[in-house]
């Protein structure tokens, strides 16, 4: 670890760990919910559970985002962090807040919460993702101007690089995109216009940039490989992200009564969106190829091109599947949405958090560079456990998706959803058990972190 | 269009500007077949041929892709032939 | 066509002229263009007749105009080219300005034509014809005007001595995009214009 501050990214990134295992325990209650309709109702019915589980996989996720620029903007300047200080507050601010509001899911009625927080003043709740009260939202915005600062001012007083400005860019994006949660229009086709500008511009946008930079950081510093290729890479792939995922946007546009012409356009761009992940995928495997060490983190080196590999499948295999709005037209709101969506989120966002967390955490806890070789082992058993599973969470949700778009939708005499969801529970039972097993494996991973500790660092 | 004293660096303008004369009258020639009477696939294919050769001068002379070993001297030649199929297909199912 | 000159030209490389960023970029560029096209051709095989009927309400002349316009910048670019190859710099931003004014010619004739749509009352919603027409020449005119920016830092830079015979990588960079904006019209024109 070259510099004193970047150790402010440890506790970040252990909030984020703790939050990703909330986020998976209510994540298996959910899937028993699915065939076991009433478990845990009253008291944590479907609707809150799945507040929760969403709501914390994004916070987890922003944890990690922000741990990551802690731990990667003070080398890549040179410099120590503006203010250490500040950014030790604002992550007691954001998990206590965090904290409370996933309380406030739990044990209060949604429309109590939001007389509590006084939603009235300011109508920002009851929408998919961004159930916050507002004054939650304010509070994350006031963190992430603090956050913004904080890397802002550290970046200009030291050395700019590539992977720092992108990085940079990519976290005002989503400062700036969140302030759409905001605006909620009475007109319910704008009302969804808008709520596109945060998600799908954070997640097919301004978040590609943060992967990549993360993505290009790791790999300079595992594979020893020249900074300008693996520069020139990065803009590369984030000029194709942006090209195809602002126009892109249109895919979600089809049906909530927009114009026509978004049909075409959404399909031709977001046809393409799969290109920056592909060249993800030869980027990361190619610096690899070229490595000029052999980094002892072996480990974070298999998490590097494992995100790789399942963003591009997860984000742009199964996310193309469903993006042309002749398909999307039977298959929109099914559980091939579900499935891309889980596959895509863990494949880009939650293994690009764990891979800088996995080069990082050894640092931060006073490695030279990696863990002792049984940690590692550890470490890549819950990798395979994770990300395998995950696959069979998709498989599975992909063939209640076919099925289900076949029998509600296109066959000549479509069926009830609900006659529909009784043909399908096999797949639900099934994802149930590969849930489980994800489960497993990030525990493996939790522990990963408290064996091995008093062994030599692998070489 | 011989010169005798060329030396190794000197660039061919003059066979480039054959190319252009030759973009300038295919171009002018597919304005004159627009303002004539003919439609359907008398009009279409004969058009669609001088583009997808126009282009091809273009990717061989301008962009100089005709020096070029591999996979990229094909590039524009895979972008003309594959679309341009595709867009003879469909006005021959059209008419 | 088979001058000593062209033996030049016959010196066979692994990459394309220009930084290899730019054919990726342009690759992306045709992608997308490709994609569109065969969705015109596509959709129009379902409405032969309206696509007929509309296309007889656009301005050929002022299209094929611009069609001699950007084929006359391509092969200004191509001189410009040829200029820095030779070491001739001030030649070079010559070249490459003239193209650019072919560039602007371009631009204010296509938003001649644009105001007239616009001001009949045609836009995006108006039927599938026009819905093409106007997407595809305007991710076009943008392209247009992209390049235009890229062959003014081109001429800036040249201007400023940065590029000679033996470093001159970035004029062939702005030069490949400049001839992929071409491309692109050279099928788009008769593709939306002419073929009926």
């Amino acid at each position: 670890m070259k510099y004193k501050s970047q150790a402010v990214a440890k506790p970040y990134f252990i909030a984020a760990i703790g939050l990703f295992f909330g986020q998976i325990l209510f994540g298996v209650v959910l899937g028993l919910q699915y065939v076991v309709g009433d478990f845990l109702f009253p008291e944590i019915p479907f609707n809150v559970a799945r507040m929760v589980h969403t709501n914390l996989l994004i916070v987890w996720l922003l944890f990690g985002f922000m741990g990551s620029a802690y731990y990667l903007v003070p080398e890549e300047s040179e410099t120590e962090l503006h203010s250490p200080g500040l950014a030790l507050l604002m992550f007691w601010v954001f998990l206590v807040a965090g904290a409370l509001t996933v309380l406030g899911y739990l044990l209060v009625p949604y429309a109590t919460l939001a007389e509590m927080t006084g939603n009235g003043l300011l109508p920002t709740m009851g929408r998919e993702f961004l159930e916050q009260p507002t004054i939650t939202k304010l509070g994350i915005v006031v963190v992430a101007l603090a956050f913004l600062f904080n890397i802002g001012m550290t970046i200009l007083k030291g050395r700019k690089t590539v992977v720092s400005l992108v990085l940079l860019i990519g976290l005002v994006g989503l400062a700036v995109f969140f302030l759409f949660s905001f605006y909620n229009p009475d007109n319910l086709v704008k009302d969804k216009y808008y709520w596109w500008w945060v998600v799908h511009l954070w997640v097919e946008g301004v978040w590609e940039l943060i992967l990549g930079s993360i993505l290009a950081f790791v790999l300079i510093k595992t594979t020893g490989v020249d900074r300008e290729v693996i520069e020139k890479w990065l803009y590369v792939i984030i000029a194709m992200s942006l090209i195809t995922g602002i126009i892109g946007t249109g895919h979600h546009y089809y049906w909530i009564g927009a114009p026509e012409y978004w049909q075409w356009w959404g399909s031709i761009f977001s046809a393409m969106e799969p290109i920056p992940f592909f060249m993800m995928t030869v980027f990361a495997f190619n610096m690899v190829n070229r490595r000029r060490r052999n980094h002892p983190n072996q480990a974070a080196v298999l998490w590097a091109l494992g995100t790789a590999v399942m963003a591009f499948l997860g984000a742009g295999v199964w996310g193309f599947m469903h993006t042309l709005a002749p398909i999307n037209y039977y298959t929109h709101g099914t559980q091939i949405t579900a499935a891309h969506g889980h596959m895509a989120f863990y494949g880009a966002y939650v293994m690009i958090v764990i891979t800088m967390i996995s080069y990082a955490m050894p640092m931060l806890r006073g490695r030279n560079a990696a863990n002792s070789g049984k940690s590692q082992v550890v470490e890549m058993w819950s990798f395979w456990l994770m990300t395998v599973s995950m696959v069979f969470i998709t498989l599975f949700l992909t063939a209640a998706g076919v099925l289900q778009t076949y029998i509600q939708r296109y066959t000549d005499d479509p069926q009830p959803f609900m006659v529909v969801q009784d043909k399908i529970e096999i797949f639900y039972w099934m994802r149930e058990i590969a849930g489980v097993v994800f489960l497993i494996g990030l525990i493996l991973y939790a522990m990963s972190f408290f064996v091995g500790g008093a062994e030599p660092e692998e070489a | 269009m011989n010169s005798t004293d060329d030396t190794e660096y000197r660039y061919p303008i003059r066979p480039c500007t054959l190319v252009y004369v030759v973009l300038m009258a295919l171009t002018v020639t597919t304005w004159l077949l627009g303002k004539t009477d003919m439609t359907g696939l008398n009009i279409a294919l004969p058009v669609l041929a001088f583009a997808l050769f126009k282009g091809l001068l273009i990717g061989d002379y301008y962009m100089g892709l005709k020096g070029v070993r591999g996979l990229w001297r094909w590039v524009i030649i895979i972008w003309l032939a594959v679309p341009g199929s595709m867009i003879t297909w469909a006005f021959i199912n059209a008419s | 066509m088979d001058a000593p000159g062209l033996k030049a030209l016959a010196v066979k490389n692994n990459y394309p002229p220009g930084d290899l960023a730019i054919w990726i970029f342009i690759l992306a560029e045709l992608l997308v263009f490709a994609a569109f096209f065969a969705a015109y051709a596509f959709t129009r095989a379902h409405h032969v007749e309206l696509f007929n009927t509309y296309q007889r309400t656009l301005d050929t002349n002022a299209a094929m105009i611009n069609t001699l316009a950007l084929i006359t910048s391509s092969y200004f670019v191509m001189r410009a080219v040829a200029a820095i190859r030779e070491d001739r710099v001030k030649l070079c931003v010559r070249w490459t300005v003239a193209a650019i004014l072919m560039g602007v010619l371009f631009i204010a004739i296509k938003s001649g034509e644009y105001a007239h749509h616009y001001a009949n009352g045609v836009n995006l919603r108006t039927n599938t014809f026009y819905m093409f027409y106007l997407s595809l020449t305007f991710f076009h005119y943008m392209h247009v005007l992209m390049g235009m920016i890229i062959l003014g830092a081109v001429a800036i830079k040249a201007n400023n001595g940065s590029y000679s015979a033996r470093e001159h990588t970035g004029v062939e960079t702005g030069a490949s995009y400049w001839h992929m904006v071409d491309i692109v019209w050279l099928v788009l024109f008769p593709l939306v214009y002419i073929m009926r």
